[in-house]
């Protein structure tokens, strides 16, 4: 269209182009959102791992512990024996190596224990109770969470003090008592009834507790150690033990006469912690386990520390007789082969051909695995393969009003998946009962987690992992002090500056930065927010992605425009 | 004299100069640098731009992207036409309007690049930016004498044959009184630049690397990360000169980083073989140093993030 020949335009330019909506370009829209970390995603408890060292990062530690014990009352413990899966898919190793997440959970823990900080309060009560039989980890986690929710809750112990696996099973020095009994005292504080000596012997007793509660949490534990007869056929009387009556006859301090030498046989944290405790009882300890040492389900550090104490490792390798003889017992053993055909979790040794060897020893004790005893609950409660049968998100049994978790209910053997159990089953419970607020706790996927081509190291310096400090192997040998040190607070620093806090926005500013549009806006009333204060500008955003390459991250990302 | 760093903790200030619902592809790296050299220039300034992309991103007339007088040149007369707005703003008395040329490589390097080199000798009072996207890509991606060794263009399909023309250096030896190079992966880099260019007087010549991503084969959201790898790989250097002889680098190449990570991003080296990129690699190493010569200093890589 031609202007008329004697006009001119008293204004030449606007000044503006925001009147146009660019945003009608696009194909893909950016979206805020949090997304699980995989540490989350692989914590047993579901713990929000970023949030908490983003705290200790910031110096205030009472916030950071406040977090976590938001789904974990006993970091101290878990950061001391927790297998810590968590680092297994840790996006940072990336650049150099995972984030020391169980050194900073230790650090934490045992800060809030110097510090005496008091768990949060039990809620208002709904007027409900709950019996919870088994005062390990799995019960006293559900008691913990089901007093936050405002339930009643009674704990029935079979032995004199509370604690299960954490006080009978676990060594002093890689957890000292002392540590587990002040967090366990911190949950009890928070009003929860406890009966000590007092078993649930039978289904009698079982019946009568589900008549007098609303529901009843079984978390007995696995106290039946698994035997291998073909050993106790060729040896002496009390020459084959099982692990835990060793540990038990080490407490009890009945340990003399079993002689010098002294092989154990398994390969899990159990079997580590029987040839350390012997170790330091100044037996000579060997150690045959089925599983080769990369695949052994102990845990890495403390199959290494084992070694570093002198325990002779002979992986890959099962006993296959014994005998008595005039100095003690002779062992037959021979080098073994995984069948790669046995289903998942079964174990089918193939002796190899040409690998047998002898060893010598006054005393075995076989540590291979324990299962639990349920004949108080069999008659009401399914039990498969020797465990509880429960809804892996509820914790509900096949009874109604029962719920099982923790080693009663599994394979798993941690103390971690003990207390996650213990949760999801007071979520579970209070479903059941109706409670206004409680929502059955969603377990997230590594899937749905932000993966290592999501996050943008670019922004990362390089920094060295820290590790705990450890006493000196000659010095171990001399008690049970604890192995592990706890991070100093500059080392605590430094390690929580390494987490990338994947899949929440810290408000770094990058995706507001690099908008070529300037369709990114700040929002300060969304401050503090998972999802960080921003907003897409709708009528400018070209969906670009920049936003989401750069985000170091995962915190925001892209989905395809559909209308 | 002391190694010298970018400032990843410079604060870059916007003034809202700038405007969105501009005319540039999704995700354009000129776009993001006219973001920030405009928002760092402020509003008492007067741009000058000749053809080019940018001149479509300012447009279209009687719309424009920017909250400024713009005057749009001849392809051949932006530092011409700058002198003379300066002159004729001293006339009125106005010295506290900033001139500002944007323009691209081929308006700078080749068809611009009498004016700017007579307005250099004179050290006439702007700032000129340089928005380098390495070849004519307005009109279809033909080569400039900026395009790179053995990059291909719609002109030079089998690479091109001759080097880059280095335009820092032969800035530098107008001895103006600041030249220095930037890039958008580094934007508190470039905004504290322009900002320091703009408190100086007297010919100021920035020139700033702008992936285009059509013209180079790069995703929509790439233009950052080959903008990054351009410097951690030491393909282009980021750096400083005062008076033509005080230099400082301000982000080195990331060691054991090869050229080869940044031109495996680009669609315009995929014809390359292993000993094309053998000699780009020997002419990157070979630049440095000679600048480490020029600065008289080790760079010490400021910078270290791993890209996967």
């Amino acid at each position: 269209m031609s202007r008329p020949p004697n006009e001119i335009p008293t204004i030449w330019t606007t000044g503006f182009t925001d009147v146009f909506n660019t945003g009608t370009w696009r194909a893909a829209t950016p979206v805020y959102a949090w997304r699980p970390s995989p540490c989350l995603v692989d914590c047993p408890i579901d713990n929000a791992i970023p949030r908490w060292i983003k705290y200790i990062s910031e110096g205030d530690y009472q916030q950071a512990w406040l977090e976590l014990v938001e789904t974990n009352p006993f970091p101290a413990v878990t950061g001391r024996v927790c297998h810590h899966p968590c680092e297994g898919h840790c996006n940072r190793e990336v650049l150099e190596a995972v984030v020391g997440i169980n050194g900073l959970e230790h650090f934490l823990g045992d800060h809030a224990l110097d510090h005496g900080w008091a768990l949060p309060e039990a809620a208002e009560p709904v007027g409900k109770r709950v019996a919870v039989v088994g005062g390990g980890p799995a019960g006293l986690s559900c008691a913990y969470h089901l007093r936050r929710l405002g339930y009643q809750v009674t704990i029935f112990e079979a032995r004199e003090r509370l604690g299960g696996l954490l006080r009978h099973g676990i060594p002093e020095y890689r957890l000292a008592a002392q540590v587990a009994d002040r967090e366990i005292q911190r949950v009890v504080d928070l009003g929860v009834e406890v009966r000590t000596s007092t078993s649930v012997g039978d289904s009698q007793a079982f019946a009568q507790l589900r008549e007098e509660y609303d529901a009843v949490f079984v978390a007995v534990g696995a106290q039946q150690a698994k035997r291998l007869p073909h050993l106790d056929a060729g040896a002496g009387a009390g020459r084959v033990l099982d692990g835990l009556d060793y540990l038990r006859r080490c407490i009890e301090g009945a340990t003399r006469g079993l002689g010098e030498r002294m092989t154990v046989i398994g390969g899990g944290s159990a079997a580590v912690d029987v040839a350390r405790t012997a170790r330091r009882l100044g037996h000579r300890v060997s150690m045959v386990a089925l599983e080769t040492r990369a695949v052994m389900p102990a845990q890495r550090e403390e199959v290494e520390e084992a070694l570093e104490e002198g325990v002779a490792l002979f992986d890959g390798a099962m006993v296959t007789r014994v005998e008595a003889t005039a100095g003690g017992l002779r062992l037959d053993c021979v080098k073994v082969q995984l069948d790669p055909t046995a289903p998942a979790g079964e174990l089918r040794p193939l002796p190899v051909d040409g690998g047998g060897f002898v060893l010598e020893a006054d005393v075995i004790v076989t540590a291979i695995g324990q299962d639990p005893n349920l004949t108080a609950f069999g008659g009401d409660i399914r039990v498969d393969a020797g465990v509880a049968a429960a809804a892996p998100d509820t914790a509900a049994t096949t009874a109604a009003g029962v719920f099982a978790g923790g080693d009663a209910a599994g394979t798993s053997r941690f103390v971690s998946v003990a207390i996650g159990d213990g949760r999801r089953a007071a979520y579970g419970i209070a479903a059941y009962l109706g409670h206004p607020d409680a929502e059955v706790v969603v377990r997230h996927t590594l899937e749905q987690a932000v993966n290592r081509n999501e996050v943008n190291v670019f922004y990362f310096d390089f920094a060295e992992r820290n590790e705990k400090a450890k006493a000196p192997v000659a010095e171990r040998l001399t008690g049970f002090a604890e192995v592990n040190r706890v991070f100093t607070p500059e080392q605590a620093a430094a390690e929580a500056a390494r987490c990338l806090t994947c899949g929440t926005c810290i408000e770094c500013d990058n995706c507001f930065v690099f908008c070529p549009d300037m369709a990114v806006k700040k929002d300060d009333s969304k401050s503090d927010s998972p999802e960080g204060r921003y907003v897409i500008l709708d009528q400018y955003c070209k969906g670009c992605g920049l936003c989401v390459a750069e985000c170091p991250r995962g915190a925001v990302h892209l989905e395809q425009v559909t209308q | 004299m002391e190694p010298f760093h970018a400032e990843p903790n410079y604060i870059i200030e916007e003034a809202p100069v700038f405007s969105s619902g501009h005319n540039a592809c999704p995700g354009c790296g000129e776009a993001l640098a006219v973001r920030y050299v405009l928002n760092s220039m402020g509003p008492k300034t007067v741009a000058v731009i000749p053809p080019s992309c940018i001149a479509i991103i300012s447009g279209p007339q009687p719309y424009s992207s920017m909250r400024i007088p713009v005057y749009q040149t001849t392809l051949e007369a932006s530092a011409a036409s700058a002198a003379g707005i300066r002159r004729a703003l001293v006339r009125q008395g106005k010295d506290d309007v900033n001139v500002l040329v944007i323009a691209g490589d081929g308006g700078t390097y080749d068809i611009g690049f009498q004016a700017l080199s007579g307005a250099a000798e004179r050290n006439e009072d702007m700032v000129y930016v340089c928005l380098d996207n390495e070849g004519y890509m307005n009109t279809g991606a033909q080569k400039s004498s900026s395009t790179p060794y053995l990059a291909y263009t719609t002109s030079t399909p089998g690479g091109k044959p001759n080097d880059k023309k280095d335009i820092a250096e032969i800035m530098a030896a107008h001895r103006v009184p600041y030249v220095a190079t930037a890039t958008v992966g580094y934007p508190e880099d470039l905004a504290r630049k322009v900002a320091k260019a703009k408190e100086m007087r007297g010919l100021r010549f920035i020139v700033v690397l702008t992936p285009c991503l059509d013209g180079w084969g790069v995703p929509d959201d790439g233009a950052v990360r080959v903008s990054r790898l351009a410097v951690q790989t030491g393909f282009f250097p980021l750096y400083e000169v005062e008076e033509g002889e005080r230099y400082a680098i301000n982000v080195g190449p990331t060691p054991g980083w090869p050229v080869e990570r940044y031109l495996e991003t680009q669609r315009r080296y995929r014809h390359l073989t292993a000993d094309q990129v053998a000699a780009i690699q020997a002419h990157v190493d070979h630049k440095w140093s000679l600048l480490h010569a020029r600065a008289k200093v080790e760079c010490v890589p400021m910078f270290q993030g791993a890209e996967i």
